[in-house]
């Protein structure tokens, strides 16, 4: 039984970074933009779930009673016990709060980027990242948008399926989601528009000099992957059946991001998949095995500062010796037209 | 006129920590996401003298200076140094050194835990305002930070005008590769910018305490009005930095003050939100920050030589 749930820990959170990952590839494996802050978008889909879709809900069943936090409980139990009856409400309820979030995560992504007009990258990845901090802070103390550091309840959207199965249910619905995102941005990079993000990255001026506007570009770009970000916030809010906005913490939600990124190898989408996949089931046996680091190695302290320090190191490793990841960046693959034309010129002239 | 004082003193040490992360924005070119907590490493530096042998958090301030000096310079030496040789990118430095950020939060938790274990106090968070007193009807630490301050410029002043390395140093943050050429040693200008950084953000960090509370993720909220405040003064030039940190530091006090005079109490949870719009409406009118147009030549310099 142990074994299962470790195993199911490891799907749950693979689908979870995977999403992550996916969009930060988008916006800085392929089109080079340093989004440090990619918290923000994570929270947006939790504001979304928490935030958006509970008032929608509290408003149409009509429950009463003090504020957000006070109302989503009842909202809870009330809802949990609908969609126990009627499944279909409950995966309703799902497809609304993964709209809700995409809609919102891609125009938060959108406004985000604007300052990107005036700024050179290091200057930009610094305002990104005081964007998102300064959020962060105002949800987590601002108890009004999402419950704050007390969190609000989230009503389970699988509250049909029996207790034991519950967290299959969700690995499996998360595992679905995560495919369903990495074909698309796989289908998507393999597009002009991919090879477009990776003359962008490479050289601005040689793209701005075939007519493409970089800020609409970027702009694109960057609603694109927040909408996908802020999906697997909202599907951690959901599995989670709450949100606490102190969990959407910088370390969890950009810098991990950025270390599974560089780890699996920026600009490919299976290097993305590999380097998301080691650092989980690192990730989840030092949170299962906590309390055993703690007491065999004698720890005087919690073992997550141990985590911070180990990932940190990780990640100076990885930028020191393997800065390509661990599967390199493939040159773009020609496109059908180029090939043909090639294999033309080939029979043209036998003799070279 | 309590508010003034807390905002001048606030201000005060946003200064020294815009300076920090300026000069090595200067030499390295690398904005160093790590400074909020090199000045939390100086505020634990305090704390344990305070607990451990009794020594006030005024006198350990020469302490805290040449132990953030050298933690500054061992997050050069072993971590930039050995990435600027093989000419790594700026975003991956950038990286880096959130990378660098991390380990020490994850370091100085753990120690956090067990200096709490060892003194059998709860040192989870600590604040010195208790350990505070009065100097000529003024609060010391409005005295002691100024007086900082007062001194550190003048230090400054007098090594960056006055002596043979000062020249040296200027030339270099100038232009490198000329001062390469004739003959200056860029890399300790880099080392000792670094030194000075860390140096200045561990006083900082230890007199941090009297003003707020400190937790080891404290530098993670702080290094919001650090980059505000350098971002203000144009990440070009000392100057830049000390008009910055001041302009940061003032309106994120006083501004949330009054608005908060205005609108009530819950206003007071913003103060970051001032420094982050003072930031954008600064990046806005003037990109380039009060500095102005000095750091156009560097950019360009810059580029040519990164590829």
């Amino acid at each position: 039984m142990a074994q299962e749930y470790l195993l199911l820990d490891i799907i749950l959170w693979f689908s979870i970074y995977l999403i992550v990952a996916l969009s930060l590839n988008i916006e800085y494996g392929y089109a080079g933009i340093p989004n440090f802050g990619r918290a923000l978008a994570v929270l947006i889909g939790a504001i979304a779930v928490g935030g958006v879709v509970n008032r929608i809900l509290i408003v149409l069943l009509g429950i009463e009673g003090g504020g957000l936090i006070e109302t989503s409980g009842t909202l809870k139990s009330t809802v949990n016990a609908m969609i126990a009856q009627n499944p279909l409400l409950g995966l309703g309820i799902l497809v609304l709060c993964l709209l809700i979030a995409a809609l919102m995560g891609a125009v938060t992504g959108a406004l985000f980027i604007l300052p990107s007009a005036k700024l050179r990258q290091d200057y930009l990845a610094i305002t990104l990242l005081a964007i998102s901090e300064v959020l962060f802070l105002v949800s987590n103390y601002n108890t009004s948008i999402i419950g704050g550091y007390y969190g609000v309840s989230i009503p389970d959207v699988l509250a049909f399926v029996p207790g034991e199965k519950r967290f299959l249910a969700f690995a499996l619905l998360g595992v679905g989601i995560a495919l369903l995102v990495y074909l698309f941005v796989e289908r998507l990079l393999t597009s002009p528009y991919g090879r477009l993000l990776k003359a962008m990255r490479e050289n601005e001026d040689v793209v701005k000099a075939f007519g493409k506007n970089i800020l609409v570009l970027r702009i694109k770009t960057v609603a694109l992957g927040s909408a996908i970000a802020a999906l697997a916030g909202a599907f951690y809010s959901l599995y989670s059946v709450n949100v606490i906005a102190s969990t959407f913490f910088r370390v969890d939600w950009t810098f991990f991001p950025f270390l599974m990124l560089l780890l699996g190898g920026m600009g490919n989408n299976r290097g993305v998949a590999l380097g998301v996949f080691s650092f989980v089931i690192v990730k989840v046996l030092l949170i299962v095995y906590k309390f055993e680091i703690k007491s065999t190695l004698h720890l005087p302290f919690e073992a997550t500062w141990l985590e911070y320090i180990l990932f940190g190191v990780l990640m100076l490793l990885i930028l020191y010796y393997k800065p390509d990841g661990l599967i390199k960046e493939k040159p773009v693959t020609m496109t059908p037209p180029i090939k043909h034309a090639l294999k033309q010129k080939a029979k043209e002239t036998p003799g070279r | 006129m309590a508010v003034l004082e807390g905002a001048v003193v606030y201000s005060n040490l946003l200064v020294l920590l815009a300076i920090g992360l300026t000069i090595t924005y200067i030499t390295t070119g690398v904005p160093n996401f790590a400074q909020g907590s090199m000045a939390i490493f100086g505020s634990f530096v305090s704390l344990s003298l305070w607990l451990l042998f009794n020594i006030h958090p005024y006198y350990s301030l020469p302490v805290s200076f040449i132990l953030g000096g050298g933690l500054g310079i061992a997050i050069y030496i072993l971590v930039l140094k050995p990435m600027i040789k093989k000419e790594a990118m700026v975003v991956t430095l950038m990286i880096a050194t959130l990378a660098v950020d991390l380990i020490l939060l994850g370091v100085l938790g753990a120690y956090s835990d067990t200096l709490a274990e060892l003194t059998g106090k709860g040192t989870k968070k600590f604040i010195f305002t208790p350990l505070d007193f009065k100097l000529a009807g003024l609060d010391a630490i409005l005295v002691v930070s100024s007086a900082v301050i007062v001194f550190i410029l003048f230090a400054l002043f007098l090594l960056l005008y006055k002596t043979k390395f000062g020249i040296a140093l200027r030339a270099s943050m100038e232009n490198p590769a000329l001062a390469e050429i004739m003959g200056v040693n860029v890399e300790h200008t880099r080392l000792f910018s670094w030194f000075l950084s860390g140096s200045l953000a561990a006083v900082a960090g230890s007199l941090l305490p009297f003003r707020q509370e400190i937790v080891p993720a404290t530098g993670a909220i702080i290094i919001v009005s650090i980059f505000a405040a350098s971002i203000v003064g144009g990440l070009g030039s000392i100057y830049g930095a000390l008009a910055g940190g001041y302009i940061i530091g003032m309106s994120e006090s006083l501004i949330t003050f009054y608005l908060s005079k205005a609108v009530g109490p819950s206003v007071l949870l913003y103060s970051k939100v001032v420094s982050l719009l003072v930031l954008i409406i600064a990046l806005i009118v003037s990109p380039k920050g009060i500095a102005g147009l000095e750091i156009w030549r560097k950019r360009t310099w810059r580029r040519s030589t990164s590829s």
